[in-house]
């Protein structure tokens, strides 16, 4: 089998497919995996030549084999990918004439799309199709799983995941990296290596995109990150165009001396990519063949990692912002049954703006479904922000759906030393990849004394190993008790914090606010608690990240420990605080009125605060509020206001908005009866910008917008118009190709809820186009929306 | 950030030619300064052969285009430069993010995204002017699909024509959107005479009402 001889001898695959079948006629546009069928003798015979050459393993050519690329009348997938291996098999009878034992790898090249959030493929769809064509290479017979040319983690994980859930093959996988070592959609090495090792393929590396010289530096990268053996195919040098053709220029010779560097950096199978030939193949295993290699070593980085960035859980300590969960947090709560994603979101941005580096993700509550719930959130996350998320729940359903969903490698949180929860958590984690908290406790409860709990901390890290789980994927958390309730609570934390450090020599995780819980100034307490766990080996503290205490010990301890170089951020932190209090200190002169017009964010909030001490807030709204915005909004119409001004004055409002209602949730008086308003991007349409922006505008007027998104299907919007019992729905669409989803929203709205109002707008449309769909009114910009739902609610 | 960026920048943020205020101008300026941080650019090009075949219809390395306008700008040319270029998903992530804090720095940052992706096309495109240039060959004005009655379904063929998925990572959604968001695809003419005019891509356009029309006067 190859897995016996991978990373032990050096193995050559084959090079280029692409240039070879120009070269034998393939036309621009013409599907290459066509000629499977149609010219099977020339596909084999370019497998001969590269077995002939010296490859021990060839690619089939199936790279845009899928149900998502491969879209022809003639040819079913099935036939087009068994001929496919059935060539490469029959290349490889005529192209071998020595004893030597040869490959077949089922190739998987990407989709050539982009998944969602940031394009309209869904993870799933994606998964299947490269499943099903996994599948039919595995029936044909393939050796192995080759996916190549990888420029997108999440597309990546799905292949994997793809491969894996439809074949019991070995898979590879190589990325396509830039010359500054990053992934097209921004993803590092360490985020990529770490990823794929927990979704536990057999081999990773490059191709494509490069040329070996360019290549370099990231296989150094990656040999600095992987435990696994190492492939290296290149381009023959980089593209250039010459008449109109695409050529590449690194010659056999060259690119073959290139390869033996290469090889003696630690790559231990290599190969060829667009421009290289049977020639370039034949002078790489002439100079290569017998080269010994260097078995991959073992790393022990703690990794978590995003689609962009990775986070080492290293000596460095690393905060994990704890505020998206619900527990003892009214507000969030309500914004959880509300499904009020802007909220949950916002909390996400504070965090990371305050200095979080990763995010724990709580969205469980007794009455809610907390798999979808998780789903959405974790899905929303994934589209605002590049920080790694850490899933915490004890619903193992949400805890799969969420792992399985994420893009990246995740933290986990978590598992205990009850066998149950390790017979749950630990399945999932071998699967899916993870770092995953284990706490210390278990059928017995929490031990009291340090030595028990690092005992369990023992149990944990034996337990996952029996799954192949490495102990650098496991983090301890040794529980803190609140030392109002138990004394020693805090001594035997800390003690326990030591002893699994140098025991185990395992990373640490602490949810450090538990300790001060029932005691007054909680703050002081917690953030000097949080600097000794700092000093007694804590690596990452859950902390919640706006409290300016807990990040004083961060940034001090830091700064002390010299883990922040010439103390910048200590600097960056600190530097300015007295310039920023006396900038804060004289109380505005303006008045709130002003202050919206001018679109003055903070003011408005300061002023507002204020104002409720003096007056009821429905008279704020009514004597300032709403004059100022409809000041700037006729200033809109009449030119004399733009865009960025109308909207700085509307965020300023909706500042001044949110100090007034937690101050009418706070006396208890019920808000007034908002009337409810759709607003969705049509389907097909990923364009938001204006959505949003009269989102913004029409909940300054008090509106309740009920906001889908963008893409949404015309029966999703239909379904909601129908639960929530709305009188209007606001569509938009930015482009002419989704005009005509536009149209079909509206004719399901008019046929399912006849007396719902529909208003549409975006760049594409005009008056006689909203006639000519059926809208009932079109706004030409955002303004005029609140205009017609106004005169529409009568106000 | 240049002058010109700002000064298209607050141009398609509806100023049209007047000066925006200080508090749009800071907006901007910080914007600019994220999209720094945010974007990569790329681009991937290649010149195709161009046939002519009767008025309005064009053959573009094997693509077949029906477009009067299209065909009056490559009037005389005998090869074509396909682009595609973009700024990369980080800008769509950035404004998603500001589009939930900051309603009005996500407009500025979107409308100093379509700056920044024009001016960066413009460099990119003097410098494929310069090099064929040495060949005896010149460029016309690009043009994109969208500008006239160049439909925007040809985007799909002009990526798979450029490999622009694997290359620059700019890929279509069903129905013919671009992602990333800033991305653009163009067809640019290349004839062996030199246009006295080099007329860019706001003015050659048809749409004479636009809003956002940089004034010619």
């Amino acid at each position: 089998m190859i897995l016996d001889r991978l990373g032990r001898e050096l193995l050559f695959f084959d090079g280029g497919m692409g240039t070879l079948l120009q070269e034998k006629g393939l036309r621009p546009g013409e599907l290459p995996e066509a000629w499977n069928l149609e010219h099977t003798e020339d596909i084999v015979d370019i497998h001969r030549q590269y077995f002939e050459s010296g490859s021990d393993i060839v690619l089939t050519n199936t790279f845009g084999a899928n149900a998502l690329k491969f879209h022809s009348s003639e040819y079913d997938l099935e036939d087009i990918i068994t001929a496919a291996v059935v060539s490469a098999k029959e290349g490889a009878w005529l192209g071998v004439r020595d004893d030597r034992k040869v490959y077949v790898a089922m190739d998987i090249g990407p989709t050539g799309k982009l998944l969602k959030p940031l394009g309209d493929l869904d993870f799933e769809t994606a998964l299947s199709a490269f499943g099903e064509a996994a599948g039919y290479g595995e029936a044909a017979g393939a050796d192995l799983i080759h996916i190549e040319t990888m420029s997108d983690m999440y597309e990546m994980k799905a292949a994997v995941l793809g491969a894996k859930e439809h074949t019991s093959l070995p898979v590879f996988v190589t990325m396509i990296f830039d010359e500054k070592g990053k992934l097209l959609t921004g993803g590092d090495v360490a985020a990529a290596v770490s990823m794929l090792e927990g979704l536990r393929v057999d081999a990773l590396g490059i191709n494509c995109g490069l040329g070996p010289e360019q290549m370099l530096p990231i296989l150094e990268d990656i040999m600095k990150y992987t435990s696994l053996p190492v492939i290296v195919k290149p381009n023959a040098g980089l593209p250039r165009q010459r008449d109109g053709r695409t050529v590449y220029d690194v010659a056999p010779e060259e690119f073959a001396s290139s390869m033996k560097k290469i090889v003696e950096m630690g790559a231990c199978a290599v190969g060829g990519c667009c421009g290289t030939t049977p020639a370039h193949i034949r002078e790489m295993t002439r100079l290569c063949r017998g080269m010994e290699v260097k078995s991959p070593v073992r790393k022990s980085h703690t990794i978590v990692s995003s689609y962009g960035r990775a986070v080492l859980l290293g000596d460095k300590p690393v905060i994990i912002g704890e505020r998206i969960n619900p527990t003892g947090k009214k507000r969030f709560r309500q914004a959880l049954k509300d499904h009020d994603m802007e909220y949950i979101l916002k909390e996400a941005v504070t965090q990371q703006e305050k200095g979080a580096h990763i995010l724990d993700v709580n969205v469980g509550l007794p009455d809610i479904d907390e798999k979808s719930m998780m789903q959405d959130v974790v899905g929303e996350l994934q589209s605002i922000t590049s920080l790694p998320l850490q899933i915490d729940t004890v619903d193992p359903q949400a805890m799969e759906a969420a792992m399985r969903m994420y893009n990246g490698k995740p933290m986990i949180n978590s598992v205990n030393g009850k066998q149950e929860s390790m017979d749950q958590v630990f399945p999932l984690v071998k699967k899916y990849g993870g770092v995953v908290v284990g706490l210390t406790l278990d059928e017995e409860g929490i031990p009291s004394d340090a030595e028990g709990r690092a005992r369990i901390a023992g149990r944990i890290i034996e337990e996952a190993g029996k799954y192949g789980i490495e102990k650098k994927d496991i983090v301890i958390d040794v529980l803190a008790m609140t030392i109002s309730s138990d004394p020693d609570g805090a001594r035997t934390t800390l003690e326990a914090l030591r002893l699994v450090r140098e025991r185990y020599g395992v990373r640490t995780v602490l949810g450090v606010s538990n300790i001060s819980f029932g005691l007054p100034g909680r703050a002081v307490i917690n953030a000097n608690f949080y600097t000794m766990a700092l000093q007694s080996g804590l690596t990452a503290g859950i902390i919640n990240p706006s409290s300016a205490e807990m990040m004083k010990s961060y940034y001090a301890y830091c700064a002390l420990m010299g883990f922040d170089a010439n103390c910048e951020e200590y600097i960056r932190e600190y530097g300015t605080v007295q310039a920023d209090t006396s900038a804060q200190a004289g109380p505005s002169s303006l008045s709130l009125r002003a202050a919206i017009e001018k679109g003055l964010k903070e003011d408005a909030s300061a002023i507002t605060r204020e104002l409720v001490k003096e007056q009821p807030p429905l008279a704020i709204i009514d004597s300032e509020l709403i004059p100022a915005l409809d000041q700037v909004g006729k200033g809109f119409e009449r030119g004399t206001v733009f865009l960025p001004q109308l909207l700085m004055s509307a965020d300023a409002a909706k500042n001044a908005f949110a100090v007034l209602r937690d101050r009418l949730e706070e006396s208890g008086a019920s808000t007034e009866k908002k009337e409810k308003i759709i607003l969705a991007t049509v389907k097909g349409d990923i364009h938001d910008i204006g959505k949003n922006i009269v989102k913004v505008l029409l909940e300054n007027y008090s509106f309740d917008v009920i906001d889908m998104g963008k893409d949404v299907p015309p029966e999703d919007i239909v379904r909601k118009a129908m639960e929530e019992e709305v009188r209007l729905v606001g569509l938009s669409a930015l482009m002419t190709t989704t005009v005509g989803s536009m149209e079909e929203t509206i004719r399901q709205l008019k046929e399912a809820r006849p007396d719902c109002r529909v208003m549409v707008g975006g760049a594409v449309l005009n008056q006689e186009y909203a006639d000519m769909i059926g809208a009932d009114f079109y706004g030409k910009d955002a303004m005029q929306s609140v205009y017609y739902a106004q005169e529409l609610f009568g106000r | 950030m240049t002058d010109t960026m700002t000064k298209e920048a607050v141009r398609y943020l509806g100023f049209g030619r007047r000066e925006a205020d200080e508090a749009t101008l800071r907006l901007v300026a910080a914007a600019f300064s994220q999209l720094e941080k945010a974007a990569s650019p790329r681009i991937v090009w290649r010149v195709f052969d161009l046939k002519t075949a009767g008025e309005g219809r064009l053959d573009i390395g094997g693509m077949e285009v029906e477009s009067r306008s299209l065909w009056k700008n490559m009037k005389g040319c005998c090869q074509a430069v396909v682009l595609g270029a973009t700024l990369g998903s980080g800008v769509d992530l950035l404004m998603r993010r500001q589009s939930l804090t900051d309603m009005a720095a996500a407009v500025v940052t979107q409308a100093c995204a379509a700056a920044m992706l024009e001016e960066y096309l413009d460099g990119e495109q003097e410098k494929i002017g310069r090099e064929l240039e040495r060949e005896g060959k010149y460029l016309r004005p690009r043009f994109s699909p969208g500008y006239g009655d160049f439909s925007i379904c040809h985007q799909g063929q002009l990526l798979a024509m450029l490999e622009a998925p694997k290359r620059i990572g700019l890929s279509l959604t069903d129905s013919s959107m671009l992602t990333p968001v800033k991305s653009v695809t163009a067809v640019i003419g290349v004839s062996t005479v030199k246009e006295p005019c080099h007329r860019k891509g706001c003015e050659a356009c048809g749409k004479t009402d636009c809003i956002y029309r940089r004034n010619e006067g």
